[in-house]
């Protein structure tokens, strides 16, 4: 099931559709379809014609999980509990003065990222990318190798379980923010090199430089 | 083809990172998630986990959505069925056997009733009408309730390589007439 064409692929793209093969052929199949256009048109022909089916879903009553699904998507981000300035905001009145004044120190200096706990290293070769999360923003920083070369970037990646990879934005020199929950356990991070700008496409293009599975 | 889909006109909202649209659309669309959740995942719990991963690759991937290619509910739901295959496949072989001797019969009938209801569902009912019965349920178990081949092999009492077949022999009919 490599790269040929032709009848077969598109039996192989109604199974997948309908979903009856095994765990390992699944995951097979996912990766040719982010590399293979004209199977993943297959695919989505199947998904139309057997989309027919889809009536037969009846509506469950489901309760309100939009308040989850926006705290893992978009985290509140100015005021951290960690944050300097929302600590002093508290110390009130009489200390407000020496507290501006102690902040305005704090924040001339080079302010080190907020100590979110270490969920996890990409490494390549002498190249490490360390990865913190906070619980609602991910934070990654190369501790150790340099950036891309001219004319290129590395480009961060979360891949789902089973789903294709989706970009969390470009690596260079200052830390990478992104409002994101800590990945599931079974989900993969990875590094490729792009073009300046970033992957043209959406997904990886070049070189996929280092990949960390998150340990659930 | 260029009926209304406001399902379709809320992704493309939400590739743009329109968090209202985000909303409208998990109003207009999760019960019918929800709907394909339990049946797949067979536990309530489970799948009102799902639900919120659903949503979150949505998010995520709406920019991928590409409504030249097929309506926004059918994507969505695609979205929906992979990652109930994705655990189900994953659950040890030992639970699907156990599952595969309890699961209940399709409720067909109902199903076809309702299925009436809308043109192109019709002419899946119709084209699914010159398939065996016993082929007919096969298929539908598979898409409805994410059955794998060595569970309808089972369920149906057949052999893997007959259920390969009949499937396989189905799917290829089944494409001549929904294509027609």
């Amino acid at each position: 099931m490599t790269a040929s064409s032709g009848p077969d692929d598109d039996l192989l793209a109604a199974e997948y559709v309908l979903g009856v093969q095994d765990a390992e052929t699944r995951v097979t199949l996912e990766q040719r379809l982010k590399r293979d256009v004209a199977f993943a048109a297959m695919v989505a022909d199947w998904e139309n014609r057997l989309g027919g089916l889809n009536d037969d879903f009846a509506e469950v009553p489901v309760p309100n999980l939009l308040p989850q699904i926006e705290a893992r998507l978009f985290p509140t981000p100015p005021v951290r509990r960690t944050s300097r300035f929302g600590w002093f905001a508290f110390a009130g009145g009489a200390t407000a003065a020496v507290a501006l004044a102690v902040a305005v120190i704090f924040t001339s200096m080079p302010a080190p990222p907020a100590l979110a706990p270490v969920l996890t290293t990409l490494a390549a070769a002498d190249l490490v990318y360390e990865v913190r999360s906070d619980g609602d923003t991910l934070q990654v920083t190369r501790i150790s190798g340099s950036a891309a070369p001219d004319g290129q970037v590395h480009e961060l990646w979360l891949i789902a379980s089973g789903a294709p990879p989706v970009s969390l934005g470009l690596l260079a020199d200052a830390p990478l923010e992104v409002a994101y929950t800590a990945p599931a356990g079974g989900w993969a991070l990875a590094v490729s090199v792009e073009p300046a700008g970033g992957s043209p496409r959406g997904l990886p293009s070049g070189a996929v430089i280092a990949t960390q599975l998150i340990s659930g | 083809m260029s009926e209304p889909d406001p399902v379709a006109d809320l992704l493309s909202r939400v590739a743009a990172q329109d968090r209202a649209a985000f909303r409208d659309l998990y109003a207009a669309t999760s019960a019918k998630l929800m709907g394909v959740l339990v049946r797949m995942l067979r536990e309530r719990a489970e799948a009102e986990d799902a639900v919120q991963e659903v949503f979150t690759r949505i998010w995520l991937r709406a920019g991928r959505y590409d409504p030249a290619k097929g309506r926004g509910m059918t994507w969505m739901i695609a979205v929906a069925r992979n990652l109930a295959l994705d655990r189900l496949r994953r659950r040890t072989e030992d639970q699907a056997d156990e599952e595969a001797a309890e699961a209940v019969v399709d409720p067909t009938p109902t199903a076809e009733r309702r299925l009436m209801a809308m043109g192109e569902a019709s002419r899946v009912s119709t084209c699914f009408d010159q398939l065996e019965p016993a082929k007919a349920a096969a298929v539908r178990g598979a898409y409805l309730s994410g059955l794998s081949y060595i569970e309808l092999a089972a369920r149906h009492d057949v052999p893997l390589n007959t259920m390969r077949t009949w499937l396989r022999r189905s799917l290829i009919s089944l494409k001549e007439c929904l294509d027609r």
